[in-house]
């Protein structure tokens, strides 16, 4: 069965981080000049304004900064996840990452509880970085 | 633009075929991007995410919130024009409503509305001899921390109400023991707690003590949303509190009009604010009777 929900817009800024979704890392811009971990892609640091940067490979693990269940579907596709948890995670480099909690009920997320990534392959493409408690 | 006489009127206008038709939602959807990947969508979702943080940091939640639904919703009940007029909801109803993305129920979220609203801004001289005594503009502030939601570290504040409610307070040369009543900006009740907190009504968590006792409700001591607010009257961005505020100055509310008729203070002074994105932009502006 085709995939049913909506897939990420890969540009040429985000296209380094959904390749290595793909490879399974999870990578960021971090700034050369102040070392500023940035998410999402921009051309310049948002904390120094300096354009020089690297990607580094996260860890994959952080916390839950807040989170939201959601109990109505907005897009047809996401009809039988209900209810299912929108989070944004900290990762331990720094970044907020929106994401989905996986394998925990609703109930149980809490704000600040550990979590890492696991992948969710969902066509020939795209993989996505979700979370679990840790 | 007035006082250098470019031009003698301001209009300031508003409408959408909102509740009719399903160009709110495609609004809302357009502006999920990828987050809509993993199913996160609209302000809903967005003002969910900030009140659970809230929740986190200062022990809020729908405690306080019930409060501000339940009160607007006596105001909107004196109101005919409001969507809700004839639609009493007590505690137990709130209680009982429905999850949309928890910790948000159905009656924390704001009305979705067919029709608009205009406020006309022209000079003090010009405004001597209008039919209608003015609601003059003694202070105004703005402050805007513009990160998307999920990079902001102030979901339960101080958001773009602290600086922009300071700047107004000082520019009108007032505190807020002069201020009689507000209209607040209220997409969802955890907005006007966050906004009222900000503005230095209550300490952080204060507002559900603050609230207890029908503060913000007919008979209240500090009158909130006195239409019915964008929760129980009807949602025209902006222009819903600031034009309920004008009219409170003005004296033209009928049966919800501060005073003797809702037992509370005759409006001297209105404080009114306005919020863009996921408490990404504030804008506070004072009222004052000529």
């Amino acid at each position: 069965m085709p995939y049913a929900k909506p897939l990420p817009k890969i540009n040429a800024d985000n296209q380094p981080f959904w390749e290595g979704c793909r490879r399974r890392e999870l990578r960021f811009q971090q700034c050369s000049a102040c070392g500023h971990v940035r998410w999402p892609p921009s051309d310049r640091c948002p904390r120094c304004h300096s354009a020089q940067t690297d990607w580094l490979i996260a860890k994959g693990t952080g916390r839950v900064y807040t989170f939201a269940v959601y109990h109505i579907a907005y897009h047809p596709g996401f009809a039988s996840d209900l209810p299912y948890t929108a989070a944004v995670v900290a990762l331990r480099e720094g970044p907020h990452l929106l994401t989905n909690i996986v394998d925990c009920p609703p109930e149980e997320v809490a704000c600040d509880m550990p979590v890492e990534v696991v992948w969710e392959d969902v066509d020939d493409t795209v993989t996505l970085p979700k979370f679990r408690p840790l | 633009m007035l006082e250098s006489g470019l031009c003698n009127y301001v209009l300031i206008s508003y409408g959408h075929n909102a509740f009719s038709s399903d160009s709110m939602q495609q609004l809302l959807m357009d502006l999920s991007g990828d987050d809509a990947v993993f199913g996160h969508f609209g302000a809903t979702g967005g003002y969910a995410l900030a009140a659970r943080r809230a929740m986190h940091e200062f022990g809020t939640g729908p405690e306080t919130w019930k409060q501000i639904a339940v009160g607007q919703r006596k105001w909107a009940n004196l109101n005919p024009a409001a969507m809700m007029h004839e639609k009493p909801m007590t505690e137990a109803d709130y209680d009982k409503a429905r999850w949309v993305v928890e910790p948000l129920r159905l009656p924390d979220n704001c009305l979705i509305t067919d029709g608009g609203r205009a406020v006309i801004v022209t000079t003090l001289e010009r405004a001597r001899d209008l039919k209608q005594p003015p609601a003059v503009i003694m202070g105004m502030g703005q402050h805007h921390p513009s990160t998307p939601i999920a990079q902001s570290d102030w979901m339960a504040g101080p958001t773009g109400a602290k600086k922009a409610g300071e700047t107004a307070l000082a520019m009108a040369g007032i505190t807020l023991d002069d201020v009689d009543a507000c209209e607040i900006y209220d997409c969802f009740t955890y907005t006007v707690e966050i906004t009222l907190q900000d503005y230095g009504f209550f300490e952080a968590g204060g507002g559900r003590d603050w609230l207890q006792g029908g503060t913000i409700e007919p008979g209240g001591r500090m009158p909130v949303n006195t239409s019915g607010g964008q929760l129980s009257e009807a949602y025209f961005m902006g222009l819903t509190p600031i034009a309920e505020g004008a009219m409170q100055i003005m004296g033209r509310c009928g049966k919800r009009q501060l005073g003797p008729e809702t037992r509370t203070r005759s409006p001297e002074i209105i404080m009114v604010s306005d919020n863009g994105g996921i408490l990404e932009s504030h804008s506070c502006i004072l009222l004052r009777r000529w």
